[in-house]
């Protein structure tokens, strides 16, 4: 094994190879940045350059981009409320609060530090324990993937609002959404209406665009007031810088962030997305101060970015071990590798030429340059903030175009976006909140198609979702979670009555 | 980035004097619509080809994913547009497919074939070799007791079409489950929540070659260089040929010299053997066809897809 | 507690739309497969629950909006109502015009448009002096051009991304 690294530091240690890796993460962290831009794009982009490299400088310029755009995404989530990309959702929850506090530097210290450490410890653990990983992951059949998005559905009552009733009608939207299209199982035409755009669905793309993007720009356009301009300048640059040791102090968010990222990002299909979503919320309910969380809450950012790059680390472990990518980008970096000539598949864990190590390093080497670049980026990204609103905000549109028609280039798209802006618009100005409608979307379709085709496969019979280990397992948490989110909204009610009534007899 | 690089590039060589491109066409860069997302079978198979085909055409070729409707939006989006060799379609089997359930307005009819490229057979593989040691032992199986739960990657899809004429050919009883895509097909074989999987070879190439799974048969006339093991339905007495291909289409009434320079193009890249690696890498291999042979080629595959997808509706 | 008749109106929205989906959910065609669920059941188990949720926060936002002093009404700045409503209709038209006029020229004209019809709908413009007004103009005309000219050439250039020409 150690002759295996020092084979794949060779191959890494190239002048040609880190420029590769370094040029890849820079193009990730554009990409990651600019709102719509995926990191499947950023590979996808740099695939036909990669061909003529060798295997592991072509893989570390994809990782790097991977790497990258897993970071870069909490940039405008911080500093405009705009998630770019759908793993950064729950970077909007406490890093644009801090900014508005006027620490959009020290929130995006935070961030940046807290994907490298995730980034880090996903490395480790995907290179010691990758191919055990990988198997207890195919034991997730249709059972297991229904009650795993039943445990995450429980996460909108967390990433709800103030009012659990709304924060629910909302994740129920969203999963009504996702029914628009082609049904899974049978085939049949759902609420299309005859549009071919739609027959596949609703992309979530134009979706989280819509509603976080667009709806934040019609906000800020209803409340623009041109002589405001003077009390966005608050901003302290002074606390723009990498905050190692504040990331550090918040080790449990932190470790909380990488254990999400680690287990639910291997898991084919049930979207990466989710990820930081388990761990915001995961972390909040084993805070000392869970009511801090949505205020500028230091350990809402760590937990969330600790567990964004820590996916990343997680989805390689399925695609490298067993060839299954798990979601868009992963499917095109296998496309890269098999181009190389590189099989996937646990062959290539025990391969004595040292490719696999030398793509560990290279992911490891990526995790570096990202944080290099960030941390020289950190005051030129806060300078966004010093644009004048009224082009600010037409600027943000129209990368928000490009996002949405780049993609998949079907102009249906972006009138979904607009659809999307305006209802995100509403449900956030009457109290629904705009994160429950995402989750749904995403985890809609993954419960319905799965308890359908569990109940196809068992034949109608609905037992093993109930006696399945690791099914029962996640329904058990998921009813448990209920439980005590119940409560905890029962109690946090009853609090401020009892209080008002002690007010009132002194 | 790379573009900005040829455009270095060509500019580099014409200061020292290169000859000029010997025809007009093409003068400006070539879009060339992948109907489906970045990652897919398609998308991988054109942008490994795309700086080889910029080298002979001489012209930026960009890649356009216009996705939607199973390959329904790119490919009516190309049907519908100018004939005139810059804007070309990635083709694949998968719009016989679309035509033959019917849900379109195109037919295979709307387009100008212009190169079968590479193919791959449907392949049926198993997760437990033990139990299932070979495509008799598996139509046995599923004709006393219980039904196989055969895995195919999306509802109506060319992979869905494939296992439902198997299963019509075979006699077998197949409960034919479908998932997202291919990856979680396969992942659900490999966990044994599935018997079988009904999928293309480049697919499933990483998974049979690490002996997760194991193939049974496979849809060629004959057998291949790819998967020499493997025996073909024919060789098992079923009368069942399929293959997947991909090629490059063009709308209809395309100039002949456009087509022409696209045929020289891909034939230069079959011939200097570029290509040949690349594809027997991604799990498929180079099958080149061109002018009358591609059109009937094409007409007959419409007509097997077309008959199967009726075997699908009852 | 402010007095905002939305609130209670978009709940009565998602009521009628839930019922509404329901019932379009009622035709959706049925093949039969053994075991399955219909490919109605959850669409109609959805806007179901939507429906229950949504009555009653349709009944206590109408009694909070009752409840609330009139005197408190929300003050709905017409201006921002003005101002929320020409984005959208510039989106709108951006929309329109983005294939058909090639994305340089709909997107400098839509930047222009934002600009200037945010300093005018915010009422702005009407304190300037006309040199002012011609500098904003020609401010605006700038900036629309080189940043429609700079993202279409970064990104079809550099991240081939293809746009509408």
């Amino acid at each position: 094994m150690i002759s295996g690294y020092l084979d794949g530091l060779g191959m890494v240690l190239q002048f040609g190879t880190l420029l590769a890796i370094a040029g890849g993460t820079l193009l990730g962290i554009i990409m990651g940045a600019l709102p719509g831009l995926t990191s499947a794009m950023a590979v996808a982009l740099l695939l036909p350059v990669t061909f003529g490299m060798p295997p592991v400088m072509g893989i570390g310029m994809m990782l790097g981009a991977l790497c990258g755009a897993g970071a870069s995404g909490s940039i405008p989530a911080i500093l405009l409320n705009i998630p770019g990309t759908p793993s950064s959702v729950a970077t909007t929850f406490d890093g644009f609060p801090m900014a508005k506090k006027g620490e959009a530097g020290r929130a995006l210290g935070l961030s940046i530090v807290a994907s490298f450490l995730g980034g880090i410890a996903s490395m480790v653990i995907l290179s010691l324990l990758a191919p055990p990983i990988a198997d207890f992951a195919l034991r997730f059949g249709a059972a297991e993937y229904f009650s795993l998005s039943v445990f995450g559905l429980v996460i909108i009552a967390s990433v709800a609002g103030k009012s659990l009733l709304k924060g629910l009608i909302a994740g129920l939207l969203g999963f009504f959404v996702s029914i628009i299209g082609t049904d899974p199982i049978t085939g049949v035409d759902r609420f299309t209406f005859g549009e071919l755009s739609l027959l596949t669905g609703v992309n979530l793309l134009p979706a989280l665009i819509g509603l976080f993007a667009v709806s934040q720009v019609l906000k800020d356009a209803f409340e623009y007031d041109p002589h405001q301009r003077l009390k966005d300048s608050g901003h302290r640059i002074d606390v723009a810088r990498p905050r190692f040791l504040e990331t550090l102090k918040h080790w449990r968010a932190l470790l909380v962030g990488i254990l999400s990222g680690s287990i639910v990002g291997p898991v084919p299909g049930a979207g990466g997305s989710i990820a930081s979503l388990v761990a915001y919320d995961q972390a909040r309910r084993f805070s000392r101060h869970p009511e801090k969380f949505g205020t500028g809450h230091a350990p809402g950012i760590v937990s969330v970015e600790s567990a964004n790059n820590a996916l990343l680390g997680g989805a390689l472990i399925p695609t490298l071990a067993l060839g299954i990518p798990g979601e868009a980008a992963t499917a095109v970096l296998l496309g890269g590798l098999m181009i190389q000539g590189v099989t996937p598949g646990p062959m290539l864990f025990d391969d004595q030429s040292g490719i696999v190590h030398g793509i560990f390093l290279a992911y490891l080497v990526a995790n570096i340059f990202m944080l290099l670049i960030m941390c020289l980026g950190i005051k030129l990204f806060i300078r966004v903030l010093m644009v004048p609103r009224k082009q600010l905000l037409s600027a943000i549109l129209v990368l928000c175009f490009i996002g949405v028609y780049g993609v998949d280039g079907d102009v249906f798209n972006l009138y979904l976006m607009l659809g999307f802006g305006i209802l995100g618009y509403f449900l956030n100005r009457y109290g629904f909140g705009t994160a429950p409608v995402i989750l749904g979307l995403i985890l809609g379709p993954i419960a319905e198609s799965n308890l359908r085709r569990g109940l196809q496969a068992f034949e109608g019979d609905w037992t093993p979702f109930f006696t399945r280990p690791i099914s029962l397992t996640f329904l058990v948490i998921a009813a448990g979670l209920l439980v005590l989110t119940l409560w905890q909204n029962y109690r946090a009610n009853r609090v401020p009555v009892q209080a008002s009534k002690e007010g009132a007899n002194p | 980035m790379k573009r900005l690089l040829s455009t270095l590039t060509i500019a580099a060589t014409m200061v020292l004097g290169a000859p000029a491109m010997a025809a007009d066409y093409p003068t400006k860069s070539v879009s060339m619509v992948v109907p489906f997302s970045a990652g897919g079978g398609n998308d991988t198979f054109v942008r490994a080809l795309q700086p080889l085909l910029e080298k002979q055409l001489g012209q930026d070729l960009v890649i356009r994913n216009i996705a939607g409707g199973g390959g329904a939006v790119g490919t009516s989006r190309v049907a519908a547009s100018k004939p005139d060799g810059y804007t070309m379609l990635a083709a694949s089997n998968a719009m016989l497919t679309l035509e033959a359930m019917g849900n379109v307005a195109f037919t295979h009819d709307d387009f100008d074939f212009i190169a079968k490229v590479i193919e791959e057979p449907y392949v049926i593989a198993v997760g437990d070799n033990k139990k299932y040691k070979d495509l008799k032992s598996l139509i046995e199986a599923s004709k006393q007791g219980k039904r196989l739960r055969v895995g195919v990657s999306g509802v109506g899809s060319s992979a869905h079409i494939a296992a439902v004429a198997m299963q019509n050919r075979t006699g077998a009883d197949f409960n034919i489950i479908p998932y997202p895509g291919g990856s979680e097909t396969i992942s659900a074989a490999m966990g044994n929540h599935v018997d079988a999987v009904v999928l293309g070879g480049s697919e499933l190439r990483s998974a049979l070659e690490s002996g997760r799974l194991t193939a049974l048969a496979m849809t060629y006339a004959e057998r291949s260089d790819s998967l020499p093991d493997v025996p073909t339905f024919q060789e098992e007495g079923y009368d069942l040929t399929l293959t997947v291909w991909r090629g490059i289409a063009a709308p209809k009434g395309i100039p002949e010299e456009v087509e022409q320079q696209w045929v020289k193009a891909i034939k230069q890249i079959v011939a200097d053997g570029s290509y040949e690696k690349t594809a027997e890498n991604l799990g498929t291999q180079l099958a080149p066809l061109y002018g009358d042979e591609l059109d009937s080629f094409i007409d007959q595959s419409a007509d097997v897809m077309r008959e199967a997808a009726g075997d699908l509706a009852k | 507690m402010q007095r905002d008749i939305g609130k209670p109106m978009f709940d009565l929205l998602l009521v009628i739309a839930s019922a509404a989906a329901f019932a379009v959910s009622t035709t959706l065609p049925n093949i039969e497969i053994i075991g399955d669920l219909s490919p109605a059941f959850f669409p109609k188990l959805i806007s179901a629950l939507v429906f229950v949720f949504a009555v009653p926060c349709l009944i206590k936002d109408v009694r909070e909006w009752q409840a609330a002093d009139t005197r408190n009404e929300r003050t709905i700045s017409s201006r921002g109502v003005v101002q929320w409503l020409l984005i959208v209709a510039l989106t709108l038209g951006y929309i329109l015009i983005f294939e058909r006029l090639g994305y340089i020229v709909s997107t400098a004209i839509f930047t222009f448009s934002c600009v200037i019809g945010l300093l005018l709908a915010s009422g702005t413009w009407h304190e300037l002096t006309s040199a002012r007004r011609v500098r904003s103009l020609a401010g605006a005309a700038i900036f629309a051009i080189v940043l429609a000219v700079v993202i279409f050439y970064v990104f079809t250039e550099l991240f081939e991304i293809p746009l509408p020409a």
